[in-house]
């Protein structure tokens, strides 16, 4: 349903593409002036800012964590049972875990891990689903058909549950759960950038292109993945968060990573057996798990708004 | 403006009434324990399911738990330091050569159906389990033939033994007495009822089996019949039932709630949180369970002694006694303290990491670069620790831990042969008995398959100790022996010792009459003296 | 319409046979060998060399394939090493406790959801809308498991409200296996407390599992309230001192009802999904909590059955909303 609404309304976009592609040169003041409009629409929401803010503290803290953090040995599993289960002090702001690891230092680590999790299975989706999807636009009805059906295959069943299978079949573990959820998660791009293909295959500058003895792969390269970017980035900030989310779950499950490793779901499977009494255990991974898929879903909408003025509310 | 906030009110009425509607109900359902037609059943909820209940079968904490109450023995283990009381035998007698035990059955005995426990019912119980040959069978292997247990008259039951056995009446209280008729009767392609006893009780025990849903719940009514009566004057007490709640934080908030009157299987932490409670106590009681981690002395690293040696010098056992909030003590030999003829041993490993590398500088591994495998009961938060604690450990000598965690079943198949026995696996033994025999024995053959038997150790050495010591009758001579066993047993390290820990379980305060006995599992209930009196 | 339906079953058929061979490919994607994982950790080597024969594992992959094929279609899932029950037979008794979770979980989103996205509207910019709207950003942010946490620490341990788990209380005579939710078996037989006492063991359950679509409910009425409340006709009625309310229902709701049930169809993967985490934290007998204990024993035929029912449940919903679609919207029949 969103999926087609969003094609529906990129016609203004391609007509912008269509100019920018093949008609006239674009100065760079003109280009500049086009993101100057798209930053100030973004800047002018509240949540795109709030979901910018959100990612970047996420990035810097997943580019920095472990030479910031206190106890950086504990995040890979250094333990100290002198000081277990402590509250949240001036030494440990977020108080330790059954071990006497610091959470504080386990939860900021835990962004690297999370951002290697997001996104490796967002790149390996994008990297299997747009290629497919280019492929079933471009290809003949029988390229088309087996790749459309297939793809309707993977999405007929709620990801989550293939994602236990595989995992299941492959054993727990991180990178099994990463396998496992980039399987699952590439059908949404072929969808994409099939209906995109489509909607755009015909367009007068594509025809002009192709008449004046433009390849398939020119065509594809200059007009075509262009005008699907957008789109892509704006899928690509959503999806983000769902998979941090879908391998935070799996962690829950005890499929996915396996303490010591610094995980978000994973410290709350364990911490889950010391609610209420040591309720910080479960609360910091849980909030930073809230916030960070927040961020990337405030990001989403913000940038939909943006490149996408049309859907604007 | 007007328009919204009428609205508003609207909606704001719909949302009190269904928040109304919401709460109303809930408001009757507390309750403290489960009452069924004015009678109490007190909830114990425990992790382990109940995989059967046939006495001749193998055994476990939670099948000797129900078997305890469904089932009467010749003789009972009570109190602490566990001590043997009569039971269905009001008093025996030993032959002078110690070769005939003569039983005198108390003659009030019934069996849930009416019907008499006579000596021709022992008889069968005894042959019966011989003859399946799993479960207790081990126990009286070698000494008692199943011709020569034989009803000398309705009342008296003989046992003849094959050579003097000193340890003899100290296992028999885990023989249970089965119903003969009921057996026989259900009974299917002489199978011995081993198909009916699955799921279903014959017994003359203090509680009658209602209601057995695997996975879920055991639900036993007390049979207020009871031929020896109950130690307590309460008759509002109706049953009880064995709940299983897989996660501890769920047990916890049972009990918290009152939706569960027993815990068991909790951590140090939670036991000390939830005693601070008015309504919770807890118990500790130093157990006579062992506890080490058991390595695969036939396959992979661990087959090399040197490495074992290693890992044992570089475990850290301080962790042991950190992870138990100070309620254990490490283990100074094979042996708990309560054993007897337990000595110490001098040379029993502790953490050394020079003395670790040494020993692995002889091995094919010198600078380490391995991983092992540790597996341990899923959910069972003390193990899972002592492997966090190990994965640290190791780190010092260059060897990784992978930790894998399974239920007990998977974990005792796995164990059970020498091909799939892991590197290391987290046993917790208690003794059926608190003769040394009853540990020594766990590094005879005769243990292999047993879930304590998962090291496969074989040392013809140790295999005559063990064999001598259990064929002496005088202590003056046997206490040497066990001595040597000790020595012997740390210098083979088939395991890394660890420690004796207090186990215990938390409860509400209205239930009342308990009592633990050493000789008890942890996690184990005797609920014969126990009801429920809330105010 | 006949031929419409009967259509897209036939396609569903086709779709159902390629999540077959899906979920086969996977069983056999999975290291170490099937037979050995099929015989249990106790079997010996026969066992296993028979279990292999027995199920044609030694024969190409083609022919498993159909054999496996022919299995399904007369209803034998295999059988299940943790509970050591056929598993069609453990779907047989834990589909319906699933399906009672998720039916809920759908009316509280729907009930929730359609006024608290028009109230956000009626409201729009002011506090109730900010706090509607706080709602429906984080419904979809918030770790369902996580949630599903704190509702039942705090809702029913330090509060009282509900029960902590499960599907009834244990000494609660179960209602007589009808349909298997246990709701409507008790409505059935007129047993009211056990219908009671059910329906209080779902409420935080549905809750937490609502919670996306929730969300996404919130989010598409409200859009759709701020736009028929422009709209010229509203502005008439309430001019011809038609009341707020009767406005509201009379022409809202049905603006509601197509994006409402779009949003429905499109979460209700997540929500089969969701049902694997919240029957875990619930202890919720159903199958998710039976699929997760399948895939941590490496225990094979339940997590294939539990795929392959959950993959046609999905189908089916979707061809329900469809063509519901289709009834209430003569534009969109034309296309389906």
């Amino acid at each position: 349903m969103s999926l087609e609404t969003s094609s529906k309304n990129n016609g203004l976009m391609d007509k912008r593409s269509n100019r920018i592609s093949v008609l006239a040169p674009v100065s760079e003041v003109d280009r500049f002036r086009e993101y100057r409009r798209m930053w100030a629409t973004f800047r002018k929401s509240y949540s795109s800012m709030a979901g910018l803010f959100i990612v970047a503290t996420f990035l810097i803290l997943a580019a920095v964590g472990p030479s910031i953090v206190p106890f950086p040995e504990d995040a890979l599993g250094s333990i100290h049972l002198e000081r277990k289960l402590q509250p949240p002090d001036a030494t440990h702001w977020f108080g330790t875990d059954e071990v006497g690891m610091d959470i504080y230092s386990r939860v900021v680590v835990g962004a690297r891990t999370t951002l290697w999790i997001g996104v490796t299975i967002t790149g390996i989706a994008i990297l299997i689903g747009v290629p497919l999807g280019l492929l079933a636009g471009f290809g003949n009805i029988w390229v088309r058909e087996s790749i459309m059906r297939v793809t309707d295959v993977f999405l007929s069943i709620p990801g989550l549950i293939l994602a236990i299978a595989i995992v299941g079949a492959l054993g727990p573990g991180i990178l099994n759960a990463m396998i496992a959820l980039s399987l699952v998660w590439w059908p949404g791009y072929v969808r994409l950038v099939q209906s995109k293909v489509l909607s755009i295959r015909n367009e007068t500058y594509v025809e002009a292109a192709r008449s004046i003895g433009a390849s398939d792969f020119r065509i594809i390269f200059l007009h075509i993945l262009p005008n699907c970017m957008s789109p892509i980035v704006v899928k690509a900030s959503m999806d983000m968060g769902m998979a941090i989310l879908g391998a935070a779950s799996l962690g829950f499950l005890g499929l996915g990573a396996q303490p010591p490793y610094p995980e978000w779901g994973a410290m709350i499977s364990i911490g889950k057996n010391y609610l209420p009494d040591w309720w910080w255990y479960t609360l910091f991974p849980g909030l930073a798990i809230y916030f960070t898929v927040l961020g990337f879903n405030l990001l989403g909408d913000g940038l939909r708004d943006m490149l996408d003025p049309k859907q604007r509310s | 403006m007007a328009v919204s906030r009428r609205i508003a009110t609207k909606f704001i009425a719909g949302a009190a009434v269904l928040v109304g509607t919401l709460v109303m109900p809930s408001l009757q359902m507390a309750n403290a324990a489960e009452e069924v037609d004015g009678k109490l059943y007190m909830v114990i909820a425990g992790r382990q399911p109940v995989s059967h209940l046939d006495p001749a079968l193998k055994y476990d904490l939670s099948v000797r738990m129900m078997q305890q109450q469904l089932y009467d023995a010749l003789v009972k283990y009570e109190g602490n330091p566990s001590e043997i009381k009569p039971w269905l035998a009001e008093s025996w007698s030993t032959s002078d050569d110690g070769l005939t035990w003569t039983f005198n059955l108390a003659k009030n005995a019934k069996f849930h159906d009416g019907s008499p426990v006579n000596a021709d019912a022992i008889v069968y119980s005894y042959k019966r389990t011989m003859e399946i040959n799993e479960g207790p069978a081990w126990m009286l292997d070698g000494f008692v033939e199943p011709d020569n247990v034989t009803a000398v008259d309705e009342h008296t039951v003989s046992f003849k033994l094959n050579k003097p056995y000193a340890a003899f009446l100290s296992f028999l209280p885990w023989w249970y007495i089965v119903n003969p008729a009921l057996v026989e009767t259900n009974a299917k392609d002489g199978d011995m009822g081993k198909g009916y006893l699955q799921e279903n009780a014959a017994g003359s025990g203090p509680y009658m089996l209602e209601r057995f849903e695997q996975g879920t719940a055991y639900v036993v009514k007390r049979n207020e019949n009871y031929w020896k009566g109950f130690p307590y004057d309460n008759d509002r007490m109706g049953g009880v039932i064995y709940k299983l709640i897989r996660e501890s934080a769920g047990q916890r908030a049972a009990l918290i709630k009152g939706e569960a009157d027993i815990v068991t299987g909790l951590s140090v932490e939670e036991r000390q949180a939830v005693a601070k409670r008015d309504d919770i106590d807890i118990t500790s009681l130093p157990s006579l369970t062992t506890f080490g981690l058991k390595m695969n002395t036939t396959k992979g690293v661990t087959a090399d002694l040197n490495i074992r040696k290693a890992l044992a010098y570089a475990y850290d056992y301080d962790s042991f006694i950190q992870i138990m909030n100070g309620e254990a003590r490490l283990q100074t030999s094979p042996f708990t303290d309560a054993v007897k003829g337990q000595v110490e041993i001098a040379d029993m490993p502790r953490r050394d990491i020079a003395k670790a590398k040494e020993y692995l500088a002889k091995t094919k591994h010198p600078d380490g670069g391995f991983e092992v495998e540790y597996v341990y009961v899923e959910g069972f938060e003390l193990e899972r620790q002592m492997g966090l604690s190990m994965i640290d450990a190791f780190k010092d000598i260059n060897v990784t831990v992978k930790m894998v965690p399974m239920t007990w079943p998977n974990m005792v198949a796995l164990g059970s042969k020498p091909e799939t026995s892991p590197d290391l696996l987290a046993i917790f033994a208690t003794p059926v008995s608190t003769d040394p025999d009853a540990i020594a024995i766990q590094y005879h053959p005769e243990s292999f398959g047993k879930y304590y038997g998962s090291h496969f150790l074989e040392d013809p050495e140790l295999i005559k100790l063990i064999e001598a010591g259990r064929a002496e009758t005088e202590w003056e001579k046997r206490a040497p022996i066990y001595a040597q066993i000790q020595q012997k047993i740390v210098d083979l390290q088939p395991e890394i010792f660890g420690m004796m820990r207090n186990r215990g379980m938390a409860h509400r305060t209205w239930v009342k009459g308990y009592q633990d006995s050493p000789i008890r599992m942890g996690g184990e209930i005797d609920f014969y003296g126990v009801h429920l009196d809330p105010q | 319409m006949g031929q419409l339906i009967l259509r897209r079953l036939v396609f569903m058929v086709f779709m159902l046979i390629g999540l077959m061979a899906i979920v086969f490919a996977i069983s056999n994607i999975a290291p170490g060998d099937p037979a050995r994982l099929a015989a249990g950790p106790d079997a010996t080597n026969e066992m296993v060399e028979q279990i292999r024969v027995e199920r044609g594992l030694d024969k190409p992959l083609v022919s498993r394939f159909v054999v496996y094929l022919t299995n399904l279609a007369t209803g034998d899932f295999g059988t299940s090493l943790h509970t050591k029950r056929a598993v069609f037979d453990d779907l047989a008794r834990y589909f319906p406790a699933t399906l009672e979770l998720v039916v809920l979980s759908i009316s509280f989103a729907v009930l929730l959801g359609v006024p608290l996205g028009m109230l956000g509207a009626v409201f729009q910019n002011k506090v109730p809308d900010q706090t509607i709207r706080f709602i429906a950003v984080s419904g979809v942010a918030l770790p369902m498991f996580w949630l599903g946490l704190m509702l039942q620490w705090y809702l029913s341990l330090e509060w009282d409200l509900f029960p902590l788990g499960g599907r009834l209380g244990i000494m609660t005579p179960r209602p007589e296996n009808i349909t298997g939710m246990y709701t409507v078996d008790a409505l059935i037989q007129g047993d009211f407390r056990a219908f009671r006492e059910a329906f209080w063991h779902l409420v935080l359950p549905s809750l937490a599992l609502s919670l996306p679509a929730l969300a996404s409910i919130i989010r598409v009425n409200r859009a759709e309230m701020l736009e028929t409340l422009n709209k010229d006709y509203i502005l008439n009625a309430q001019a011809q001192g038609i009341g707020p309310f009767r406005v509201v229902s009379a022409y809202a709701l049905k603006n509601a009802i197509l994006p409402t049930l779009a949003i429905i169809g499109l979460r209700f993967g997540w929500m089969l999904g969701g049902t694997v985490l919240v029957e875990s934290v619930f202890d919720f007998p159903g199958v998710g909590l039976y699929a997760t204990k399948a895939a941590v024993n490496s225990d094979f035929d339940p997590i294939v059955a539990v795929t392959l029912v959950l993959g046609a449940s999905f189908m089916l919903v979707n061809l329900i909303i469809d063509l519901a679609y289709a009834l209430l919207d003569p534009r969109v029949r034309s296309q389906i």
